[in-house]
């Protein structure tokens, strides 16, 4: 029995290999839900909870954005990531087929210019902590980020910075530091986060979100520094069917809220206009 | 108090609603009553206090395995809980507190327990007959829970014990314990409170184990007075944690669903908690399930594997098989002379005692129609028992959260059900036989390939007559809230109230 989920199968685009996960009964009455993890993620990683409990509501397909050999040293653009999103969705769904899709951190990026490029493919659209464009406040910590990477290469105080800036005082309160330096350590560095890195700083998908026509559900986290909530807000203004949420989290929602961030996804994949376009969510008080 | 805010009469014998109970399910929905005016409500209860579960196991050492900030209604949060798990005393205070402060005690009649209860269909009323008379009402609410009669162990022999002998949920507190030798049967999480307790006064204690448990550590601490004033001054920071702890239960329902990373997580954790505490390997052995985790209620303590180490405890891990005299003597053939024996046995959950007493419209009892295991439309509502509405009954368990907050749930349910009934002048309300299977089925369709039921263990979740998990809601918390925290008119055959002529 392994504890990792399996890829599906995997699809070539652009050279590189993008395997896939797809699991989920055809007949929930939903539309197949799409899932792209953050920067620094996998499939396993940033959605080993979600992908498997929404499969057992309703269809559920994941990949693993992917860098194609041999150009270790291009530019990465939102597009290139786009372009395996939707190399999967031809695979799994065919050419015509709407779809849900989810995105988080850099996946909500990715998920958001995917929407923008193809409104005709995709019908519901959840924006977890994503933005439009790439701001001051993220440019410093990215710079910071950058600069540390190049001076210590993959030293421990690295790994901290990042659980730093992911994780919420409040989840840290809770924890000691050899938690949180344990949890760091888990961080992957590599040529490709250094790549996704450099795509956070210079993000601006601002045409792309005018053109957004799907049911949008957008969910922000209330203490996250790495996105600050003002970029979901930014969204919620942008996007004229949308609705937003905002959880009590960091930006690593999905290891902080899971539980809580499957309940906002299941409920909108389930009634995606239970909630009018304009509405702002009242968080559940349980 | 304005006059809208009335009590019934002290010698009322009928009201609109008849509520069987007062623990956490009946005050809290008898508190929501008050609170919104409504004040045609007697509470019957057959014990001389509020509490239910929390006034009966009053054993040493009793406390709860929710977080007492979730563990307490969402409408009157309490700043000053001591602890992160408050003992049970405290709860019981807690109780008697919200009580006492909604106004709700001359609603009860204490110490009247409902002998039977019966559906006449002419007038449209429950009948309930006490050993106080009879009471009569248009809707009658069970809130008898699933903790609330003792289940005691099939022994041979146990009548022909020379010592004390009594269940953990029945404590004798006359009984000498000081320097005895003491028996506990089980290894539940009632066993696993007392133990630690036994441990200390007794000369010796044998436990006597059928199947060990998973047994995590408890994240448990006081709080400081600073914190409390702070819970008092900024209730949103009570709010937040209770949140916190609420989803923090929430993520662990991935264990119960049986995905595997999930799964290890929590094995890795209880199996980690016991090899850091008990060095002894034949010991380790023998406190190792043989089951997977979550199938049998998963236990926290930081206690009870320490009080297995100490010289005067002997872990049998076997059940008591009979007893003869002053022997207890294990399945294994291991005998111990006892003074003492605690039965901390659990509870009859799956097919539990108060539906013997409920007879509907076909004139049997809802136990005769449960025949093959409880089942509920909505988890709430019987074909057949018109105007019975059942808190706390069917599919209402919960392995990994507050069960208060699906009592809340279904207390809200039952109002918006009152006010239809109101609304719509709707007198009788049936909840439909094919809604009621469907609504099964969908449940045990859900059940599937969950923990309880692929675990390999044999629990009080899962109705040994059907094999169908009866007693547990096989989702999460907040599903069950979705699914169920709101009246569904369509699964009800509604009787209009008759025109005044």
């Amino acid at each position: 029995m392994s504890l990792a989920l399996q890829p599906s199968g995997a699809v070539e685009i652009d050279g590189a290999r993008v395997p896939y996960y797809d699991a989920g009964p055809h007949d929930s009455g939903r539309l197949p839900l799409l899932l792209i993890h953050g920067t620094a993620g996998n499939t396993n990683s940033h959605l080993g909870y979600l992908f498997p409990m929404l499969a057992y509501r309703q269809r559920v397909i994941a990949l693993d954005l992917s860098p194609a050999p041999g150009q270790e040293q291009a530019e990465l653009t939102v597009e290139d990531l786009v372009a395996q999103v939707m190399a999967v969705a031809r695979q799994l769904l065919g050419p015509n087929q709407g779809f849900a899709l989810m995105g988080y951190s850099l996946g909500a990026v990715v998920a958001a210019a995917t929407a923008g490029l193809h409104p005709e493919r995709v019908q519901q659209l959840v924006l977890v902590a994503g933005w439009i464009k790439t701001d001051t406040q993220q440019q410093l910590r990215n710079h910071v980020w950058r600069t540390l990477r190049q001076t210590v290469g993959e030293a421990e105080v690295l790994r901290d910075y990042m659980a730093f800036c992911a994780f919420s005082p409040a989840f840290m309160q809770a924890r000691s530091l050899t938690d949180m330096q344990a949890a760091a350590s888990a961080i992957p560095l590599s040529p490709w986060v250094d790549r996704q890195m450099a795509l956070n700083s210079r993000v601006d998908i601002t045409a792309l979100v005018e053109r957004i026509r799907a049911t949008t559900l957008v969910i922000a986290c209330s203490d996250d520094q790495m996105v600050p909530r003002h970029h979901s807000q930014a969204l919620f203004g942008a996007i004229e069917d949308a609705r937003y949420l905002e959880l009590a989290s960091g930006h690593a929602v999905v290891f902080e809220r899971p539980a809580e961030l499957f309940h906002a996804i299941d409920q909108f994949t389930r009634a995606p206009t239970a909630h009018a376009a304009g509405t702002r969510i009242p968080a559940t008080r349980p | 108090m304005t006059s809208s805010h009335s009590t019934p009469d002290s010698a009322s014998r009928q009201a609109r609603l008849i509520i069987i109970g007062a623990g956490f399910a009946g005050l809290g929905l008898g508190m929501r009553l008050r609170q919104r005016g409504d004040t045609d409500f007697l509470v019957l209860e057959r014990a001389a206090d509020v509490g239910g579960t929390w006034r009966d196991n009053d054993y040493p050492g009793c406390a709860c395995d929710v977080p007492s900030h979730l563990y307490s209604f969402s409408f009157r949060p309490n700043p000053n809980w001591s602890r992160v798990f408050s003992p049970g005393p405290e709860i019981q205070q807690y109780l008697r507190e919200c009580a006492r402060e909604s106004g709700l005690l001359p609603h009860i009649r204490f110490g009247t327990d409902m002998l039977a209860a019966r559906w006449q269909a002419e007038r449209r009323r429950w009948l309930i007959e006490t050993q106080h008379g009879d009471f009569e009402a248009e809707v009658l609410i069970t809130a008898t829970g699933h903790l609330a009669d003792e289940r005691l162990p099939e022994v041979p022999g146990l009548e022909s014990f020379t010592g004390e002998v009594f269940h953990s949920a029945r404590w004798n507190h006359q009984a000498e314990l000081k320097g005895k030798r003491i028996g506990v049967v089980g290894s539940g999480a009632s066993a696993i409170q007392v133990v630690p307790q036994m441990a200390e006064v007794a000369s010796e204690l044998v436990v006597f184990q059928r199947s060990a448990a998973y047994v995590i550590p408890r994240a448990d601490r006081a709080y400081t007075a600073a914190e409390q004033r702070l819970f008092a001054r900024d209730p949103e920071c009570m709010h937040a944690l209770r949140s916190e702890f609420f989803w923090n239960g929430e993520y662990n329902f991935a264990q119960r669903r049986n995905v595997p990373r999930y799964l290890q997580e929590a094995k890795d954790l209880a199996l980690g908690h016991l090899a850091r505490q008990v060095s002894d390997p034949v010991l380790r052995q023998k406190l190792t399930p043989d089951y997977e985790v979550g199938c049998k209620r998963l236990l926290i303590s930081n206690d009870y594997f320490p009080a297995l180490s100490r010289p005067n405890v002997t872990l049998e891990a076997s059940a008591l098989a009979r007893v003869e005299g002053s022997q207890g003597v294990a399945a294994n053939g291991a005998s111990h002379t006892l003074d003492v024996l605690v039965l901390a046995t659990g509870f009859e959950a799956t097919r539990p005692p108060f539906a013997k007493r409920v007879f509907g419209s076909a004139g049997h009892s809802l136990d005769a129609q449960w025949d093959q295991g409880m089942q509920a439309f909505d988890s709430i509502a019987v074909n057949g028992f018109p105007n019975l509405f059942i808190l706390n009954g069917p599919n209402t368990g919960l392995g990994h959260n507050s069960v208060v907050y699906i009592i809340e749930a279904q207390v809200d349910y039952l109002l918006e059900a009152l006010d239809h009934m109101r609304q719509q002048q709707i007198a009788v309300l049936e909840a439909d036989a094919q809604a009621e299977d469907a609504y099964m089925d969908a449940l045990h369709q859900r059940s599937q390939g969950t923990v309880w039921l692929a675990g390999g263990c044999k629990s009080w979740y899962v109705d040994p007559r059907s094999g169908r998990l009866t007693l547990v809601w096989p989702d999460y918390a907040h599903a069950f809230r979705d699914a169920n925290g709101h009246f569904h008119p369509e699964g009800y055959h509604p009787t209009p109230a008759t025109p005044s002529t």
